[in-house]
């Protein structure tokens, strides 16, 4: 087990490595230069510097060395999670982080909690209804779920529950209220993908014989789905929950700028459009380690549920 | 029935010289009713991009209408006439050469912070913004020149320049030249930016965090605000909540639902869209943003296609500017007539040289050896007839303007790249034409793009040959020398025409600014420059 658990963690490590350095490489491939951006304007594009003050701002910046050189100093900072300065907005990346993340985890953490509490919900009642029409529905209802564009569920969730009903705000970053709309349009193709597959499974495992026994010692059918099918149907659902989950972040960009949210999915596309060598580096890097963070955690609960995925491992 | 907009085609040169006619501003219908004190304004910007607030430095034009709020200036401009009008300075001085300017200064004018606004503190505010260098764009052109101020005694001060600088007493006027408490200036440029600004206005800056809000609160003992403004008092809202809504349809539902007070988009507001507004109770205000219109600038020194004069003469004709304003925007939307839009003072009617004409077109191009081949495209020496445009996102605009190139057979090239690549396009001239505009109630802003003399960018660099670049130099230099009204007139009258009829812009449209008020907004006004002006502004209940 403990080999099973250090084996992910360098997995882990090597693959944020490999992040570092993909990002890098793209990034110094494109092709601008970074201090131009910092003349460059919305209402103008003014160079009027002399190359004096242009070399100046480069050094500024650590952008006069050698490639390999920059790599390095930027590595090194990594490690010691110093992620420099922001070119365009001339503060350090952490003060970036530290006022954007919260908002951006407390929205991430909500659309979660609506995944699991959507996704569970449909499956569950989809495989316990009898009623031929509402199982029908609830079968249909995530192939909806994943086919409108989370932008225009956003919108819609806009018109209808802020601009007519009035109950929840269609803007800003206050308080619980304004997280409710962009959390249900985040979780609303990933709780209908869990459905999805959770449904599947779970009517495939209700058909296994060990069920049939279940039934026959006198189980209620509630106490049959939720105590044995449940447990067995999860292990492609945790699969899939992990992959949605990581995406939480690209979603957030989405999300953020429909219901003009301050986050860092928001950041993020104002760095890669002003081409924010930092702070591009360090969101890119939070969401990898998100990411990899969530599967391993995913990794980690397999055994528990399927003792045979650690048992494996050895053996091979 | 929609109610008439307030787009007009201000024909500001025929007035200009005339006596200011002192109430001023543009006001809502139902102004007349008595004002109610009390209440906060909800305004919703599209964006905060340069996230600054700093006066000085900003150069985003949200952020100067919220400027205007906060720091008061030495003069205003009549949006009526374009007349500079006292401020802070009752009253000046402009030496003959355009380069010696006194003011004096109004007393008993505070800052925020309690400092008195005296000599010292115009002197301070003006150092510190020339100190701004780079830092402060608007800043380095309406400060072209500048030597030093001089404190004569307490409530006098004296400016120099070291060139004539005759655009200056406009600049004065300007959100970029406000004066600020000496204090803002012992803060770092950066904190500045980040919201440590103290000015004299009608209200003060609480807080403000980027592309997010700003909470401004009204000063309860303000009594100096410029002859152009209704109310000689404290504004009558007691606060102003500003957000930034990046969703056209977002801020507009907004609005109609209630959730702000003014929607203040930077593309005009669509017509669908203000008729929703209207179905509301709402109204909607517009004033051309003066200053440089939205133009495309040649590449000539490429060896391309446009170094050759008839080549760009031909797609001066090309460009149908009716159809674009009727298409992208409305039917009543003002056609763009000349190098600055109409608000600009001096602005020169050039639209008989701005015709669309594709017979002349094609007749020029012909001329120029450029023959249709049997793709509907031009082609010389078997080369196509391509230009190619940089931009970050083919709008719309740009397709249209794309689609009527393509009728005399021309290819134009929507070349969609990063800001980021296209600063260092415009720096190395690898393209054939670029957009340009930029807002300034001043025809001597559009030196700060086109002129070689004084502006370094790509726009000024490439567009002119020698022989026209030293002409065009000439004009803007004659430009800032002229202090009489006339004179200025007529040398930026000829201007307007050499620049069209040499094909060094080739205009597009004009923009306006357009602001959807909910209907408890009474006495709304734009300034000059098409900013938001506050004081006169109440809420009905």
């Amino acid at each position: 087990m403990l080999r099973y658990i250090l084996g992910r963690i360098a997995q882990a490590v090597g693959v944020l490595w490999a992040v570092f350095t993909a990002t890098f490489v793209v990034l110094y491939l494109l092709p601008s230069n970074p201090v131009a951006l910092l003349l460059a304007a919305g209402d103008m594009q003014a160079d009027d510097l002399s190359p004096e003050q242009l070399a100046a701002l480069e050094a500024q910046y650590g952008l006069d060395k050698p490639v390999y050189v920059q790599y390095l100093d930027q590595l090194w900072h990594l490690v010691r999670l110093d992620f420099g300065d922001s070119i365009s907005k001339h503060v350090p990346v952490s003060q970036l982080l530290d006022e954007r993340l919260g908002s951006t985890i407390a929205l991430g953490a909500t659309a979660i909690l609506f995944t699991l509490v959507g996704g569970l919900s449909v499956a569950y009642l989809a495989a316990w209804v009898q009623w031929r029409p509402a199982k029908i529905l609830l079968a249909r209802l995530p192939a909806i779920g994943v086919s409108f564009p989370p932008f225009f569920v956003g919108l819609l969730l806009i018109q209808v529950f802020a601009f007519s009903l009035g109950w929840l705000p269609a803007t800003g970053t206050d308080g619980w209220r304004s997280l409710i709309l962009p959390a249900v349009m985040m979780s609303a193709p990933t709780a209908a993908m869990l459905a999805q597959v959770l449904t599947r499974s779970l009517n495939d495992t209700l058909g296994e014989p060990y069920i049939t026994t279940a039934r026959a010692k006198g189980l209620s059918r509630n106490a049959v789905q939720a105590r044995h099918a449940l447990r067995n149907a999860a292990l492609p659902a945790l699969t899939l929950l992990g992959l949605l989950l990581g995406a939480t972040v690209t979603e957030a960009v989405v999300a953020e700028t429909v219901f003009t949210r301050e986050g860092v999915g928001r950041l993020a596309q104002e760095a890669v459009l002003a081409q924010d060598v930092h702070v591009v580096q360090a969101i890119v890097l939070i969401a990898a380690t998100v990411f990899v963070a969530i599967n391993l955690v995913v990794d980690l609960i397999y055994p528990l549920l399927d003792p045979r995925v650690t048992h494996t491992q050895r053996v091979s | 029935m929609r109610k008439p907009r307030r787009i007009g085609a201000l024909s500001l040169a025929a007035v200009m010289g005339l006596a200011a006619c002192g109430g001023g501003g543009s006001t809502t219908a139902s102004a007349g009713d008595t004002p109610v004190p009390g209440g906060t304004l909800k305004i919703a910007f599209w964006d905060d991009a340069q996230g600054c607030i700093d006066p000085n430095q900003v150069y985003w034009i949200e952020s100067r209408s919220l400027d205007r709020q906060i720091a008061d200036s030495l003069t205003d401009q009549d949006p009526e006439t374009g007349k500079i009008v006292p401020w802070l300075a009752t009253d000046w001085t402009v030496s003959a050469d355009a380069k010696t300017y006194t003011f004096n200064l109004r007393q008993g004018v505070t800052f925020s912070d309690g400092t008195p606004l005296d000599a010292t503190a115009v002197k301070t505010a003006l150092d510190g913004t020339y100190a701004l260098g780079p830092k402060s764009l608007l800043g380095l052109t309406y400060l072209a020149g500048y030597k030093s101020s001089t404190v004569v005694d307490a409530d006098t001060v004296t400016v120099d320049f070291n060139t004539p600088n005759a655009a200056f007493l406009q600049a004065t006027s300007t959100t970029t030249l406000a004066i600020l408490s000496p204090k803002t200036y012992q803060e770092t440029p950066e904190q500045r930016c980040a919201g440590k600004v103290v000015g004299s206005g009608a209200f003060t800056l609480d807080s403000y965090t980027a592309a997010k809000e700003a909470h401004l609160t009204k000063r309860k003992d303000y009594a100096w605000p410029s002859g152009l403004v209704k109310n000689q008092g404290a504004a009558y809202l007691d606060e102003i909540e500003v957000s930034y809504i990046k969703e056209d349809s977002v801020r507009v539902g907004s609005l109609t639902s209630g959730a702000i007070d003014i929607a203040w988009p930077r593309e005009p507001i669509s017509e669908a869209d203000q008729q929703l507004v209207e179905a509301a109770g709402g109204s909607i205000e517009s004033r051309p943003l003066p200053g440089i219109s939205y133009q495309l600038v040649p590449n000539v020194a490429k060896g391309g296609p446009l170094a050759d004069l008839k080549v760009r003469q031909a797609l001066q004709k090309a460009i149908d500017r009716k159809t674009y304003a009727s298409t992208i925007y409305w039917s009543e939307y003002p056609v763009v007539a000349s190098v600055f839009d109409s608000t600009t003072p001096h602005f020169a009617d050039q639209s008989a040289a701005l015709a669309f004409d594709p017979d002349g077109a094609g007749r020029l191009l012909d001329e120029a050896g450029w023959k249709l081949g049997g793709d509907g495209y031009r082609y010389k020496d078997g080369k196509k007839l391509t230009l190619v445009d940089p931009v970050t996102v083919a709008l719309p605009g740009d397709q249209l303007v794309q689609d009527q190139l393509k009728k005399i057979g021309i290819d134009l090239q929507l070349k969609v790249v990063t800001a980021a690549q296209r600063v260092e396009i415009l720096a190395s001239g690898g393209f054939d034409l670029v957009l340009t505009y930029l807002t300034r109630a001043d025809p001597s802003v559009l030196g700060s793009v086109l002129d070689q003399a004084v502006s370094q960018q790509g726009s000024a660099k490439y567009s002119q040959d020698a022989a026209t670049a030293t002409k065009v130099s000439e004009l803007f230099a004659k430009g800032l020398q002229a202090t009489d009204p006339a004179a200025r007139g007529q040398v930026y009258t000829e201007l307007q025409q050499y620049l069209i009829a040499q094909g060094v812009s080739f205009p597009v449209y004009e923009r306006v600014q357009v602001a959807g008020l909910s209907g408890k907004v009474q006495g709304f006004a734009f300034t000059s420059e098409a900013f938001l002006r506050a004081n006169d502004i109440w809420l009905a209940r």
